[in-house]
């Protein structure tokens, strides 16, 4: 069979597929260099109106907060599977193929959980080389096209949304070309993130009463960003009510200006308290200032190590008092309560990180991962 | 496609099969056991199945995953988010409307039924000779469906099948209304047929009822109405299609009852009243006539080495001092004296038998007095029972009262019915041409003749192990009724056609009798309402859980 294969053999000039044996990649995400926490993460700075010295608890602003601040929920994820390797011209490089799932799901009431957006798509993402002059920009455009007429794919109702190349200027060894390719695809699905929370906005779905909660950080690099006018840096308007939550996150990467490290600080804080918020100027964003901050939701008595049961939120500050003084105290405790209010129920015994996982977060990604093609389906395409 | 309440879901654990499906639907959508859904399936067909189990589920992985959304077991703790959940429900398959019966495919459509679809689905359209059995309701508000089922009268008062049973608890059950109610219908049914004769092919179809009064009085008074019947009962009598009037025809039979002493919980008022109106008879047995019945006195004695039964011979045959006795007294006198040591000389049947056959007889005749008699006085409406059925008519009903008489006067008088019957319907009692073609026997507490327990030689149980197995083809239809059906002999319940299924309790239902019975619908038979029963038939393609008005016929409070 090997019917994508065989085209890619054909349609990539003086290729050669090795047929290899094809699987899936861990199916748990793990962070790029250029996702999630960046190494150069150095706080020096208070990120919101007041000072404050130590934990704030959020008890009693937990109480008052009847009805929840969140009423849209996005996540993204991908899944990616190392399809074959081949060989063009003298060198050999993987291609990897991905699904890509982005999807908002809508809180109506308590009972009442629907989806309200996905984008989803195959990809597959093969080397630069391929094009073998370099400079025809529509070649790869050319093979998505031919790709998608081939029958087979057309009974069966699929189709690649697009083909993404690795840079392979240098000599790598094989598993590095593997990340290259696996970040490609990561780029692709935050680029989908980023369109999703655009089409909220256009829609006018997302207020001060309805805010969005994005699982995950919203620290996008700019580096991977092919099309500009999807830099952070310009769409940032997007985000005026939107709140990235991360389950995972390096404490250690995390320096409040006074001691070298803030871990020992985040781990031994009380349930329902946060941290003081940090303003957060990553040097890979341009012009773009987040608010950063840690609450624990779970007892850590009840957890397994000192850092489950804690979440990273961040906010990206968008108002010029924002940018200079931080946000505003009152909302980052009413995030934060807003936050601890959604720790029930749990995902225990469905997902390890049950701890760190927020539910309605969870219910998305489960939607996400629902619209999956079968992993043994989806390789047996190639 | 009717309303639109969920989706096939083929899982790994839980596939799709010829013979059932599951459906995910909404946990606020009300549907029960018994329910009719239908899914579209291939080549435009349609599947239709009947609900078995409906379950509800969330993502909880564990009750522990419940205890700690909930703070690690705080009482107290809210939440912005319910835990998702939605009911699955499986469903048998009972049809399909192009004969496809291929596995339904995940993700078709489910939705509810309409009374066109319930009918076809349940085979309950075009049901041919159709006798009205009861109700159906199926979902909830405003998609409430009610329409009315029908038996086919050929599969449960013959030629194709025959006899029914009622179990369930005493009270709750109404048996004895349900049975009622079937034969008010089949009453109606036989005499608009009757007014139709001109039209009708089959002529000789006739039938006739034998009723046995157990308990207080309510079978006394069949053909008085009932006052106090609802609007309700009203409607869903005109949507059946049988008339609100009492039963028609309807003779009573009562013990004969001294002056000193009464043998039935009936007004003697309301007695004479009956007599007067031709409508009443006191039975009694007559020495002459009934001494071959002596034998019902020991329906419930083990007789293994059938010495009582070469006394019944030896007494039927006159033989020995019985030869010319004519009343009960002289009898029990010469029965006396065979229970002297050396007052005989047949060394067959020992003395200690003798003894024991006059204990039995003696006590049995001497606590009814009244009823042994030594003769029948006509102007005082006084008949012997074989004689009352011997002249029974089409249509009529024969109500024989047995309500106060003790246990084994009750078998006895049961058991001359039945023989009583059998044998007109063998010809042996009356060559009439116009006797009944299918004569109907209601009898309640079956367990106390046809009991798995009872002695293999009790001549009752034989009797009604003929009817059972050979009544169909002479006619003789048995509608029984008991509280535990696991009770009952195998083959008298294994040659019923039809069951119907009320309120009974857990142990019950742990019986093999139960197996077959799906484990939602066993559990359901311990809700059960008054006036609901799981009906069994074979014209059916699933069991139906039917509702029933309550009886045309005066009710006496406390029986």
């Amino acid at each position: 069979m090997n019917k994508i294969l065989n085209f890619f053999e054909d349609k990539i000039p003086n290729c050669k597929c090795y047929k290899t044996y094809k699987f899936c990649f861990d199916t748990k995400e793990y962070p790029t260099s250029d996702y999630n926490d960046h190494k150069d993460f150095k706080v020096r700075k208070s990120g919101e109106t007041e000072k404050h010295d130590s934990y704030i608890s959020l008890e009693k602003r937990m109480k008052s907060e009847i009805t929840s601040l969140f009423r849209f929920f996005l996540d993204g994820s991908r899944r990616t599977y190392k399809v074959d390797d081949i060989a063009i011209g003298n060198r050999v490089f993987p291609i990897i193929a991905g699904q890509i799932g982005v999807g908002c799901c809508e809180r109506v009431d308590k009972d009442t959980f629907k989806p309200i957006k996905l984008e989803n798509g195959l990809v597959v993402s093969i080397p630069e080389c391929s094009d073998k002059d370099g400079s025809d920009k529509y070649f790869f455009n050319n093979l998505l096209m031919k790709l998608n007429e081939l029958s087979f794919l057309k009974q069966k109702n699929l189709e690649f949304k697009k083909i993404l190349t690795y840079r392979d200027s240098k000599t790598y060894e094989n598993d590095q070309y593997e990340n290259l390719a696996i970040a490609k695809i990561q780029d692709e699905m935050i680029q989908q993130e980023k369109e999703v929370v655009k089409s909220l906005v256009r829609e006018k779905l997302i207020n001060q009463d309805s805010y969005l909660l994005k699982d995950g950080s919203l620290e996008y690099s700019e580096k991977g960003v092919e099309d500009k006018s999807f830099r952070l840096s310009l769409i940032k308007s997007n985000y005026q009510h939107v709140v990235g939550v991360s389950k995972s996150f390096n404490p250690e990467l995390c320096d409040d200006g006074k001691t070298k490290s803030m871990a020992k600080k985040i781990a031994e804080l009380p349930l329902y308290s946060r941290t003081p918020a940090f303003l957060l100027e990553p040097n890979i964003i341009q012009d773009v200032k987040f608010c950063v901050w840690y609450v624990r939701i779970r007892d850590i008595k009840r957890t397994i190590s000192p850092f489950d049961g804690i979440v990273k939120i961040e906010k990206i500050l968008i108002k010029d008092n924002e940018m200079r003084n931080g946000l505003e105290s009152e909302d980052v405790d009413m995030i934060s309560a807003n936050i601890c209010n959604e720790r029930n129920p749990v995902a225990y015994g469905s997902d390890k990180r049950w701890a760190n996982h927020l539910y309605p977060v969870f219910l998305t990604e489960s939607y996400i991962k629902s619209k999956y093609l079968s992993d043994i389906y989806y390789l047996n395409l190639f | 496609m009717g309303k639109l309440i969920g989706k096939i879901a083929a899982v790994e654990k839980n596939p799709t099969t010829i013979d059932d499906f599951y459906f995910w639907t909404d946990k606020n959508i009300i549907l029960n056991p018994f329910d009719v859904v239908k899914v579209e399936h291939i080549s435009k067909s349609i599947t239709y199945g009947v609900i078995e189990e409906i379950s509800h589920i969330t993502d909880a992985a564990s009750f522990l995953s419940s205890f700690i959304s909930n703070d690690f077991g705080n009482v107290d703790s809210i939440s912005y988010t319910n835990r998702i959940g939605m009911n699955y429900v499986k469903a048998k398959v009972i049809a399909n409307s192009s004969n496809i019966y291929t596995p339904v495919h995940d993700g078709c459509k489910v939705s509810l039924a309409d009374k066109k679809d319930v009918e076809y689905a349940l085979g309950l359209s075009n049901i041919k000779n159709p006798l009205p059995c009861g109700f159906l309701e199926m979902y909830d508000g405003a998609d409430k469906i009610q329409l009315p089922v029908h038996f086919n009268s050929n599969f449960i008062i013959g030629p194709e099948g025959a006899h029914l049973n009622i179990s369930g608890i005493s009270g709750l059950a109404s048996k004895t209304s349900y049975a009622m109610f079937l034969i008010k219908a089949i009453q109606q049914t036989y005499l608009l047929k009757e007014k139709q004769k001109a039209k009708e092919r089959d002529t000789k179809d006739s039938v006739a009822f034998v009723v046995l009064n157990v308990k207080g009085r309510d079978l006394l008074a069949l053909d008085e109405k009932n006052d106090k019947l609802s609007d309700k009962d009203k409607k869903i009598y005109e949507m059946l299609n049988i008339s609100c009037n009492p039963l028609e025809n309807v003779k009573f039979l009562y013990p004969y009852s001294s002056k000193n002493e009464s043998n039935t919980y009936a007004d003697s008022e309301d007695i004479q009243e009956q007599i007067e109106m031709k409508k009443a008879f006191k039975y009694k047995y007559i020495y002459e006539n009934d001494k071959t019945k002596l034998e019902m006195m020991f329906s419930n004695i083990d007789d293994s080495s059938q010495t009582m039964e070469s006394i019944l011979t030896f007494i039927s045959n006159d033989q020995g001092k019985f030869n010319n006795i004519r009343y009960w007294n002289e009898f029990l006198e010469i029965l006396k004296e065979y229970c002297q040591k050396g007052a005989t000389s047949d060394k067959e049947i020992s003395v200690q038998s003798w003894r024991k056959f006059n204990r039995i007889v003696k006590t049995a005749i001497n606590s009814n007095k009244s009823i042994f008699a030594n003769r029948t006085d006509e102007n005082q409406s006084e008949i012997r029972i074989e004689d009352m059925i011997k002249e029974i008519k089409k249509n009529e009903i024969i109500v024989v009262d047995i309500a106060k008489l003790d246990e084994n006067m009750q078998a006895f008088v049961f058991g001359d019915v039945i023989q009583s019957i059998y044998q007109l319907k063998l010809g042996q009692l009356s060559m009439r041409e116009d006797i009944p073609q299918k004569i109907i026997v209601f009898i309640d507490e079956l367990n106390k003749y046809a009991s798995k327990d009872a002695p293999k030689d009790s001549p009752i149980l034989k009797s009604i192990i003929d009817i059972t197995e050979r009544g169909r083809s002479l006619g003789i239809i048995l509608f029984s009724a008991e509280q535990f059906k696991s009770a009952i002999h195998d083959r008298v319940k294994g040659n019923c056609s039809s069951h119907a299924y009320g309120r009974t309790n857990a142990i019950e239902i742990a019986k093999n009798d139960y197996k077959y019975i799906p484990h939602v619908y066993q559990g359901m038979m311990t809700r059960l309402k008054q006036g609901e029963y799981i009906v069994q038939n074979p014209i059916f393609s699933s069991l139906l859980n039917l509702k029933f008005p309550n009886p045309v016929y005066k009710q006496y409070k406390n029986g």
